[in-house]
């Protein structure tokens, strides 16, 4: 009983790094119907920035949060920008798409060349504390992550909600045609929401690079797994994502203890089949509600 | 000669390789209601996405008090005070009514007004100041139209261009809507109006234009047109058939 509630828990902590992806995902799917292979990638990446800053000046990897997302948020602008400003004008998606996978290639590429294909992880001295509840063991660290990934969480539904950028994101999201009514530049409300997807996969990377190893083709499989937590949790509601995380965290671990990992992976995928057949616009409920 | 607000010359206008409008020109003076009428196909709508710059001209061009919209993007033409209401109202219906109302004003030159044209919106339709904090895709038909139009309030419009802004309402709200309009236009705000209850639209207009086939082939005074036996034949049609038997 108690192992069970450590892999329930596992999957929880596991999970939530899969709901923050998918919180990126969610937002640039919703005001630019694109699909964003690459956000697997940026999180690799970012990890492996975490892991030079700790490795090579030493920086602990909670202190670079806050240069990492920073440069990630300027990096989401800029790949709204530079990559994919005219494929997000046209109505053809296929366009949007074949850029997000170049550029998943480009980053696997890049990250293999700089930091060899050999895993690696940021080892901290804190990193294997572990505190004992109830004959269950929380690593502290997976507990910073899941503490992340709640206040990021909440932090981006206030954002959407309370502010006029915010509530403008989610109107374009509605119906880009008509915001421009309203005078608002759909281009500066995609750049922003680029940015936020970005800054979500920085936060995501330096959870994973803290909590797992990690190696440049990672990215990929984190990135199906993002899209099929985004369908779980239903697409353009930040906090069905985060639940959509936390269950497919919950479906992979519980699968490989009960029926042996390779066939966790083979659940995973039924069930984001099984949810885009019987329920597409999430399990959480309703059909066109957002937040 | 009067004070034109917006000036429409000449333009020619096409979708991709289909060309939709032929050479239009249209001019609403300052303060008054235009009206443009004309069946379902004929450009109407075309012409007010133009205006607000949805679609670029090919040939010809916009003034607006006297300024060139040629290459303006539409949060320009936005600032400029051109508000188009497009048809079918197209609120964002997962949004509340303020938060509609809210990014009615988004262009920073009315942000400092908000709380001012939020009680000036109420004030024209307390129904709304009810529902302000109700999702718009839960208002009624009527409710929705208010809320579309107190959005363009919103943005302190010196042209509002209303597409279709009687569609699918009940006789009684289409009435209260055709007063709404004569409300904010005695507001001084110039409104050009299309509209498929050509009757009404050309009781209450200074000016009409009719189009036909993405080109204007008619214009004259409200009156004038909706006194014209071609027009009441073409567009108005059983009504006037009926008075005659």
């Amino acid at each position: 009983m108690e192992f069970i509630t450590q892999v329930v828990i596992n999957g929880i902590l596991f999970g939530s790094m899969y709901g923050v992806a998918a919180i990126g995902l969610s937002l640039i799917f919703g005001t630019m119907r694109i699909v964003f292979i690459a956000q697997g990638s940026v999180i690799v990446l970012f990890a492996y920035c975490c892991f030079w800053l700790f490795s090579l000046l030493g920086i602990d990897p909670y202190l670079s949060l806050i240069p990492i997302i920073l440069v990630s948020l300027l990096l989401g602008a800029g790949f709204y920008y530079g990559l994919f400003k005219e494929a997000a004008a046209l109505k053809d998606r296929i366009g949007s798409l074949l850029i997000a996978v170049g550029l998943m290639f480009f980053l696997e590429n890049f990250m293999t060349v700089v930091w060899s294909p050999n895993p690696r992880a940021v080892v901290t001295s804190y990193g294997f504390v572990v505190f004992h509840l109830f004959g269950i063991n929380l690593t502290l660290t997976r507990l910073i992550g899941l503490l992340l990934a709640l206040l990021a969480t909440v932090g981006v539904a206030t954002f959407l909600r309370k502010t006029l950028i915010g509530t403008a994101v989610r109107a374009t999201s509605e119906d880009v045609e008509a915001s421009t009514l309203m005078g608002i530049n759909p281009n500066r409300v995609n750049a922003v929401t680029f940015a936020i997807g970005i800054g979500l996969a920085a936060l995501a990377g330096t959870t994973l690079a803290t909590t797992y190893s990690f190696d440049p083709i990672y990215g990929f499989d984190f990135a199906i797994k993002a899209l099929v937590a985004l369908t779980l949790g239903g697409i353009g509601r930040v906090y069905g994502a985060l639940l959509g995380g936390i269950l497919l965290g919950l479906i992979e671990l519980l699968g490989t203890y009960f029926v042996g990992a390779g066939w966790a992976q083979a659940i995973v995928f039924a069930v984001f089949l099984l949810a885009l057949t019987f329920r597409p616009y999430g399990i959480f409920g309703g059909a066109s509600e957002k937040v | 000669m009067a004070n034109q607000l917006l000036e429409v010359k000449g333009i020619d206008v096409s979708y991709g390789d289909i060309h939709v409008l032929w050479d239009v020109s249209l001019q609403v003076e300052e303060g008054t209601i235009v009206a443009l009428v004309g069946a379902n196909g004929a450009g109407k709508t075309t012409l007010l996405k133009t205006i607000s710059g949805l679609l670029r001209v090919r040939k010809g061009e916009i003034l607006f008090s006297g300024e060139n919209l040629h290459n303006f993007k539409p949060q320009e033409i936005v600032d400029r005070g051109v508000i188009h209401v497009p048809e079918g109202r197209r609120l964002f219906a997962s949004l509340t009514v303020k938060e509609n109302l809210r990014l009615g004003a988004y262009i920073p030159r009315t942000r400092p007004f908000f709380a001012e044209s939020l009680e000036r919106v109420f004030s024209l339709f307390p129904v709304l100041k009810n529902r302000k904090d109700q999702k718009a895709g839960t208002l009624s038909g009527g409710e929705q139209q208010m809320l579309a139009i107190g959005r363009a309030v919103m943005a302190h419009p010196k042209l509002v261009m209303l597409d279709e802004p009687s569609l699918g309402l009940s006789p009684i709200l289409v009435k209260t809507i055709f007063e709404l309009i004569r409300t904010l236009n005695e507001q001084k705000i110039t409104i050009l109006l299309v509209e498929q209850n050509v009757n009404q639209a050309l009781k209450i207009a200074h000016q009409a234009y009719v189009m036909k086939t993405g080109k204007i082939v008619m214009c004259g005074r409200g009156c004038d047109l909706l006194a014209d036996e071609e027009v009441r034949k073409a567009y108005i049609g059983e009504r006037a058939t009926k008075r005659k038997g």
